[in-house]
C-alpha cells in the first residue's frame, strides 16, 4: 500500500502529499452538488485525512507527552474547530453552517485561552456570538427557500477549489516543517530558521528548579553539605546564560543550543534587550557568586560560621535574578490590564484608526443599506 | 508541552478550510463567513506567536484584526442586502455580467434535485356525510 | 529708462494687451475688448517715437542699440540668444508698424461693433503686433523667424476669422500653407547662413563674420536664394502671390493692417536687413528685381479688370511689393543703401495710403451693408462726403500723382531702376526692362485706381438693397482714422524726404546698411552715392504716364464703356478677368497631382493596414483561447489568484527555503 509505504519512508513530503491529496478529495466529496456527492466516502477519506495528518504533525513537531491536561485540551479543541470547520463548509443547509461556524468559534476561543489569551477569548466569544446571530437572523429572513436552491446546492469548481485550499495548506505545513527543530534534527543543522523564543520550557524549568535548590543552599551550614549541593549548578546555569567571554575559566559549554543572551543576540525590541542584559548579569553574577564560595570555603580546611555565612551572601541576588529570567519566557499575568497598556502606549496610532475605521464603517453600512428613492 | 507548531498547522488547516469554502460555496452569506473562518486561522496564528515570544504585540494585533472583522461584517450585511434586493438571489454566481465581450455565461448544467413538495404524498379522507342545505333564500 | 528697456517695454505693450483682452473675455467684458488694444498700441507707438527721436538725434555715425543677449536655447554648436535691436531701419518699420496699427485698431473698433467675436478679434490683433514687433527687432535669426511664423500664426487666425464661411476657413487655410513653402526656404536658409557664418544665429556677429570670412560664391546664391524664397511667400510674390487676394476673405481693417501695410511687407523688410548679403549675390539681386518686376505687372494686369473693390486693392498690394522688390533687386547694381531706401520708402508712405484704401473700401462695405462688388453700388461721394475725400487721397498717392506721398517713393524706385538700367555692369538689358515694365505698371495702377474710384463715388448713386435705407456716412470712430490716415497719405512724403533727404539719410546711418554699402564700394571700386537725386526727367514720366493712366480711366468711365470690349482685347480681358488663371493653373499643376498621389497613398497605407491586422489578429488568436478565463465570475476569479499564489509559494518552499 502505497499509503502507509508513504508513511512509513519517514519523508515529510510524501505523508504530508497523501494527507494533502486525501482531504482534497474529501472536502470534493462532502461539498454540495446535485450530482456526486457522497457523505460517506467524503467522511471515511476527511477521517483519513485527519489520522495521517495529525500523525505526520505529532512525528515532525513532537509528542506532547509530558502535560497530560494541556495536551488533551488542545487534541479536543483543534478537533472540534477542524471538525465544525469541514461541517460548516460542505453543510447544503446555510442555517446549520452558521451553527458549526459558532461551534468553530468556540473551539477556537478554547485554543486561545491555552494560548494564554482569556480576554481575546472572551471578546471573540462576544461579538462573534452578536455578528453570529446577526448572520443567522440574516439567513433566516432572507433565504428562506423551499426546495434545493442554486447558492446552496451547487458549488463553483469544487476539485479545483479544494485542490487549490488543500494545496495551500500542504505548502504551508511544509513550510511549518522546514522551520521547526524537527526539521534541523532530521538534516542535522544546529540553528532554527523560525526567531527562538526568549526562554523555552526547559530552560524555564531548570531556571526554577535551580533557584529552589539555591534557596535551600542558603540555609546550609555545612561546608561539605554546601559543596555537595553547588557541585554542578554553576555549569548548569552557565549552560543556559552562558559564561563571560573574558572569565579565565571559561569552559566550553557542550550544548546544542545557545545560550540565551547569544540568542538574543540580533534582536533589538526593548523585551529582548531587557531580557539580553538580565543573561549577561546572570552570567557575570554566576562566576562572581561561586567563585567567592569556593575562595572561602576551600582555602581553609574548617571555615568559620562567619566564612560560611560570607561564602553564600551573594547567592539569595543570583536566586532572585534567576527567577526573573524564568519569568521572561511566558506572558505577564494579569493580561487584560497589560493588553490594555500595550494597546495605549505602543498601539495607541492604531486604536484611534481603528475606532475612525468602526466608525466609518458604520456611516457606511447605513449609506449602503438605506432604500434609495429612485426618481424616474 | 505543545509547541508553536502544533497551533500553526491548527491555524494553517483553518485558514485552507475557509479558503476552500470562500472559492467553493456560492451563498453569499456562507462565502462571508468562510473569510472570517480564514481571519481565525489568523488570530490563531498571532496568538500562537505572541505565547512564543512572550510578547502582547501578537494579541494587541489580533484585536485589530476582530476590529476589521466586525466592519466587514457590518459592510458585507449591507451589500448582500443591496445585492438581494436587485435579484432576490443569494447566488454569488448570478452577478457575471461583468466578462469579456463574446464569452458566453456560464450556465449549471445539472439539474437540481427535486424534492416532493411537503404534503404531497400525504394520504386524504374522503369527506363523508351529506353536504348541508343551504336555506332558500326568500 | 535706457533705449534696449524702451525696447522691451514696445514688445511688452501688445502683449500684456494680449493677457488683457483674454481676462476681459474670461471675464465676459468682451466688449472693453478694443480698450487694452487700442492702449497698447498706442503705448508701443510712444514709445517707438521716442527711439526714433533718440536714434535722429543720436550723435553716433551708425547708432544701434542692442538688448543685453539672453540665452533662448543651446543645442552642441546651436546657440540662440534672444537679442532686439534698435537701429534706424528697425526704429522706422517698428514706428510705421505701430502707429498705422493704433488707427487701424481705433478704426476696428467702430467696424467690428456687434460682432460675435469682438474680444476673439483683439486679442489675436495684439498679439499680432507683438509678434510683428518682434519680427522687426529681432537681432537674431531664429528670434525673426518666431515673430515671422507668429505673424502667420495670426494672420491665419484672423483671414479665417469668419470660421463658419467655407470660403474664408479655405482662404486661411491656403494662406497659412502657401506661406509655409516660402518659409521652407526661410529656413533652409537660416541653416546655410548658420553653417557658413560660424555657427552664428545672431544677425550682427552673422554679417561680420561672412564680411571677414566670405564663402564660396554659389553658398551666398544658394543661401541668399532661399532667404528670398521666404520674403516671396510672406511679401505674395510671384509664383506665391495667390493667396494675398483671398486672404480678403478676412475684415477689412485686418486687409489693411495685416496684408496691406505691415505683415506682407516682411519680406521687403529681411531683404532690407540682409542688405549685407545680398549684395555678395548680384545674380539673386537680379533674380529679385525680375521677379519684382514680373510680379507689380502681372498684378497690376489681373487688378484692370476686377471688380470687386478689395480684390483690387490687394492685386494692386501685390503690385506695389513688386516695386519694393524691384528696388531691392537694383542695390549692389547702384549704392545699396539707396535701394533700400527706396524701397523702404515706398514700404512706408505705401503703408499709409494703402491702409487708408483699405479702410476707406471697409467704410463703403459698412455703409454697403457688406457688399463689396463695386457694379452693386456707385455715385457714394454724396452719400460718404468723407469716405470719399480721404479714399481720393489714397488713390492719388497710389497713382503717384506729385505732391502725394507715393509719387515720392514711386520716383525713387524708377530712379533706381533707371540708373541700373544704364549703369549695371552685368544683366543690363534685364534691368532696362523692369524698368520698362515698372512705367508700364505705374500706368497700369494708375488705370485701375482710379476705374476703382470712378466705379465707386462718381456716376449716378447706387446703392444696393443690403444696405437697406441706413446708406450713410460712418461713425466718427471709422472716419477720424480715415482723415489720419489721409494726412499721411498726402504728405507723409513731402515731409521727410524730398526737401531734406532726412528720411534717406537717416535709413543710411543703418550700421547694416553701411556694411553693405562698404562692400560695394570695393566691389565696384565706386565711391557709394551719399543721397538720392531728384531726377526731373523719371518723375515726368512717372507722372506722365500716371496721368495718362487716369485720363483713360476717365474717358472710359464718362463714355460708359468701362464695361465694355472690343472684340479684339477679349482674350486679354479674359486673362486679366480670371487672373491669368493662375489658380486653374495650381490646380492642375500642383493640387491634382498631390490629390494623385494622396489617393495613392492611401491606397498603400490601405495595404499596409491590412498587413499590420494580419499581425494583430495572431494575438488576437492566443487571445480566444483564454478568452473563456474572462467569464465574470468573481469567485473563478480568486480561485486564479489562489492557484498562482500557490505556485509562488511552492516555488519560495522548494526552491528558495532549501
Amino acid at each position: 500500500m502505497s499509503l502507509f509505504a508513504a508513511m512509513q519512508t519517514g519523508n515529510p513530503l510524501g505523508q504530508l502529499a497523501t494527507a494533502v491529496v486525501l482531504g482534497a478529495l474529501a472536502i470534493y466529496w462532502l461539498l454540495p452538488k446535485p450530482r456526486g456527492r457522497s457523505i460517506a466516502i467524503g467522511t471515511f477519506a476527511a477521517i483519513a485525512s485527519a489520522v495521517v495528518l495529525v500523525s505526520w504533525v505529532v512525528r515532525r513537531f513532537g509528542d506532547p507527552a509530558p502535560d497530560l491536561v494541556g495536551n488533551i485540551l488542545f487534541w479536543l479543541f483543534s478537533a472540534g474547530a477542524i471538525g465544525f470547520g469541514t461541517i460548516f463548509v460542505s453543510q447544503r443547509n446555510p442555517g446549520r453552517g452558521a451553527i458549526a461556524f459558532a461551534f468553530v468559534i468556540l473551539s477556537v476561543c478554547g485554543l486561545f485561552l491555552l494560548l494564554a489569551a482569556p480576554f481575546l477569548m472572551a471578546a471573540t466569544i462576544v461579538i462573534y456570538a452578536g455578528a453570529i446571530i446577526v448572520t443567522f437572523l440574516f439567513v433566516l429572513m432572507l433565504s428562506h427557500a423551499d426546495g434545493p436552491t442554486d447558492e446552496n446546492d451547487r458549488t463553483r469548481e469544487p476539485m479545483l477549489g479544494s485542490l487549490a485550499g488543500f494545496a495551500f495548506l500542504g505548502l504551508v505545513l511544509f513550510a511549518l516543517y522546514q522551520s521547526s527543530p524537527a526539521a534541523a534534527i532530521d538534516t542535522n543543522e544546529a540553528e532554527y530558521v523560525l526567531p527562538a523564543r526568549p526562554v523555552s520550557g526547559e530552560e524555564r524549568a531548570a531556571l526554577l528548579e535551580i533557584a529552589e535548590q539555591l534557596s535551600e543552599v542558603t540555609k546550609l551550614q555545612d561546608k561539605d553539605a554546601i559543596l555537595e549541593k553547588t557541585k554542578l549548578m554553576r555549569d548548569r546555569i552557565a549552560e543556559i546564560v552562558g559564561v563571560p567571554p573574558t572569565s579565565v575559566d571559561a569552559v566550553a559549554v557542550p550544548s546544542r543550543r545557545k545560550s540565551i543572551p547569544d540568542r538574543l543576540a540580533l534582536l533589538t525590541d526593548p523585551r529582548s534587550l531587557a531580557t539580553k542584559k538580565l543573561g549577561e548579569e546572570i552570567r557575570q553574577m554566576n562566576v562572581k557568586a561561586f567563585n567567592a564560595l569556593e575562595n572561602n570555603l576551600l582555602s581553609k580546611a574548617n571555615p568559620s560560621a562567619n566564612d560560611i555565612q560570607k561564602s553564600t551572601e551573594a547567592l539569595p541576588a543570583l536566586r532572585e535574578k534567576l527567577i526573573y529570567l524564568a519569568g521572561r519566557g511566558e506572558l505577564p499575568a494579569r493580561n487584560v490590564a497589560n493588553i490594555g497598556y500595550v494597546l495605549y502606549s505602543e498601539y495607541l496610532l492604531a486604536v484611534e484608526m481603528a475606532g475612525t475605521i468602526l466608525l466609518v464603517a458604520t456611516i457606511g453600512t447605513v449609506a449602503i443599506a438605506t432604500r434609495k428613492r429612485i426618481s424616474a | 508541552m505543545i509547541s508553536v507548531w502544533h497551533y500553526l498547522a491548527v491555524a494553517a488547516v483553518l485558514f485552507a478550510l475557509g479558503l476552500i469554502g470562500f472559492l467553493t460555496r456560492r451563498n453569499l452569506i456562507t462565502m462571508f463567513l468562510s473569510a472570517e473562518l480564514m481571519l481565525q486561522g489568523v488570530v490563531l496564528n498571532l496568538l500562537a506567536f505572541s505565547r512564543f515570544h512572550a510578547n502582547l504585540s501578537g494579541q494587541a494585533f489580533a484585536l485589530f484584526v476582530v476590529t476589521v472583522a466586525a466592519c466587514e461584517a457590518g459592510i458585507a450585511m449591507a451589500l448582500f442586502i443591496v445585492l438581494y434586493r436587485r435579484n432576490k438571489s443569494l447566488d454569488a454566481s448570478v452577478w457575471q455580467s461583468n466578462r469579456e465581450a463574446g464569452v458566453p455565461s456560464s450556465v449549471d448544467a445539472d439539474a437540481l434535485p427535486t424534492v416532493a413538495a411537503e404534503g404531497a404524498d400525504d394520504p386524504k379522507l374522503q369527506p363523508a356525510g351529506a353536504k348541508p342545505q343551504e336555506p332558500a333564500r326568500v | 529708462m535706457s533705449d534696449p528697456d524702451l525696447a522691451l517695454l514696445a514688445l511688452a505693450f501688445p502683449l500684456g494687451a494680449v493677457f488683457l483682452v483674454a481676462l476681459l473675455a474670461t471675464l465676459r467684458c468682451g466688449k472693453y475688448a478694443h480698450l487694452p488694444t487700442i492702449g497698447g498700441f498706442a503705448m508701443s507707438a510712444a514709445v517707438s517715437v521716442v527711439m526714433l527721436v533718440n536714434l535722429v538725434t543720436s550723435p553716433e555715425a551708425h547708432p544701434a542699440i542692442h538688448t543685453e543677449p539672453l540665452t533662448w536655447f543651446s543645442a552642441g554648436l546651436l546657440n540662440v540668444s534672444f537679442t532686439l535691436t534698435v537701429d534706424p531701419l528697425s526704429a522706422v518699420m517698428l514706428t510705421t508698424v505701430t502707429f498705422i496699427a493704433t488707427w487701424i485698431a481705433i478704426f476696428s473698433a467702430s467696424y467690428m461693433h456687434h460682432d460675435e467675436g469682438y474680444a476673439r478679434y483683439f486679442g489675436i490683433m495684439s498679439l499680432f503686433v507683438f509678434f510683428m514687433c518682434l519680427l522687426v527687432l529681432a537681432n537674431n535669426f531664429l528670434v525673426l523667424l518666431a515673430g515671422w511664423e507668429g505673424v502667420g500664426l495670426c494672420s491665419y487666425l484672423l483671414v479665417g476669422y469668419y470660421y463658419a464661411k467655407p470660403s474664408a476657413a479655405a482662404a486661411a487655410r491656403k494662406a497659412f500653407l502657401v506661406t509655409r513653402l516660402g518659409d521652407v526656404g526661410f529656413v533652409l536658409g537660416i541653416f546655410v547662413l548658420w553653417r557658413v557664418g560660424g555657427y552664428h544665429t545672431d544677425m550682427t556677429l552673422l554679417f561680420e563674420h561672412i564680411k571677414n570670412v566670405p564663402p564660396s560664391s554659389g553658398t551666398m546664391v544658394a543661401a541668399c536664394l532661399l532667404l528670398f524664397c521666404g520674403a516671396v511667400g510672406k511679401s505674395a510674390q510671384l509664383p506665391l502671390y495667390v493667396w494675398l487676394p483671398d486672404a480678403m476673405e478676412g475684415p477689412t481693417p485686418v486687409s489693411a493692417l495685416i496684408h496691406a501695410a505691415t505683415m506682407v511687407t516682411a519680406g521687403v523688410y529681411l531683404l532690407a536687413r540682409c542688405a549685407p548679403l545680398f549684395v555678395l549675390a548680384p545674380s539673386v539681386q537680379m533674380i529679385v528685381c525680375v521677379t519684382g518686376g514680373l510680379t507689380a505687372f502681372l498684378a497690376a494686369f489681373i487688378a484692370l479688370t476686377q471688380t470687386d473693390l478689395k480684390r483690387v486693392l490687394a492685386y494692386s498690394t501685390v503690385s506695389q511689393l513688386g516695386f519694393m522688390f524691384m528696388a531691392l533687386g537694383t542695390s549692389g547694381v547702384v549704392t545699396p543703401s539707396l535701394a533700400v531706401t527706396a524701397a523702404i520708402f515706398h514700404l512706408f508712405t505705401h503703408a499709409f495710403f494703402k491702409a487708408l484704401l483699405f479702410l476707406g473700401s471697409g467704410s463703403v462695405m459698412h455703409a454697403m451693408g457688406d457688399v463689396i462688388d463695386m457694379r452693386k453700388f456707385g455715385g457714394l461721394r454724396r452719400v460718404m462726403p468723407i469716405t470719399h475725400i480721404t479714399f481720393l487721397c489714397g488713390c492719388a498717392a497710389l497713382a503717384g500723382l506729385p505732391i502725394f506721398a507715393g509719387f515720392w517713393s514711386k520716383d525713387q524706385i524708377l530712379d533706381v531702376l533707371d540708373h541700373a538700367g544704364h549703369h549695371a555692369l552685368r544683366y543690363q538689358m534685364v534691368y532696362f526692362t523692369v524698368f520698362v515694365l515698372s512705367l508700364l505698371t505705374a500706368g497700369m495702377t494708375a488705370y485701375y485706381t482710379f476705374r476703382a474710384y470712378f466705379l465707386t463715388f462718381w456716376g449716378e448713386t447706387l446703392i444696393p438693397p443690403e444696405a437697406g435705407h441706413h446708406a450713410h456716412e460712418s461713425p466718427r470712430g471709422m472716419t477720424i482714422p480715415l482723415i489720419v490716415l489721409a494726412i499721411g497719405a498726402v504728405f507723409a512724403g513731402l515731409a521727410v524726404e524730398p526737401l531734406t533727404h532726412g528720411f534717406s539719410g537717416f535709413l543710411a546711418r543703418t550700421p547694416g546698411l553701411h556694411s553693405a554699402n562698404e562692400a560695394y564700394a570695393t566691389r565696384v571700386n565706386l565711391a557709394p552715392t551719399e543721397h538720392p537725386h531728384f531726377n526731373l526727367t523719371i518723375a515726368a514720366a512717372g507722372t506722365g504716364v500716371s496721368l495718362f493712366g487716369i485720363a483713360v480711366a476717365f474717358v472710359l468711365f464718362r463714355s460708359g464703356k468701362l464695361a465694355e470690349v472690343p472684340s479684339p482685347l477679349r482674350p486679354i480681358h479674359a486673362m486679366s478677368q480670371n487672373k491669368m488663371y493662375v489658380d486653374e493653373v495650381y490646380y492642375g499643376a500642383v493640387v491634382k497631382p498631390a490629390e494623385l498621389l494622396a489617393n495613392g497613398s492611401r491606397q498603400f497605407d490601405g495595404f499596409l493596414d491590412s498587413l499590420a491586422r494580419l499581425v494583430s489578429f495572431l494575438p488576437r488568436l492566443m487571445a480566444a483561447a483564454l478568452r473563456p478565463l474572462q467569464n465574470g465570475l468573481v469567485q473563478f476569479y480568486a480561485l486564479g489568484m489562489i492557484l498562482g499564489l500557490a505556485v509562488f509559494v511552492s516555488f519560495v518552499v522548494f526552491k528558495v527555503s532549501r
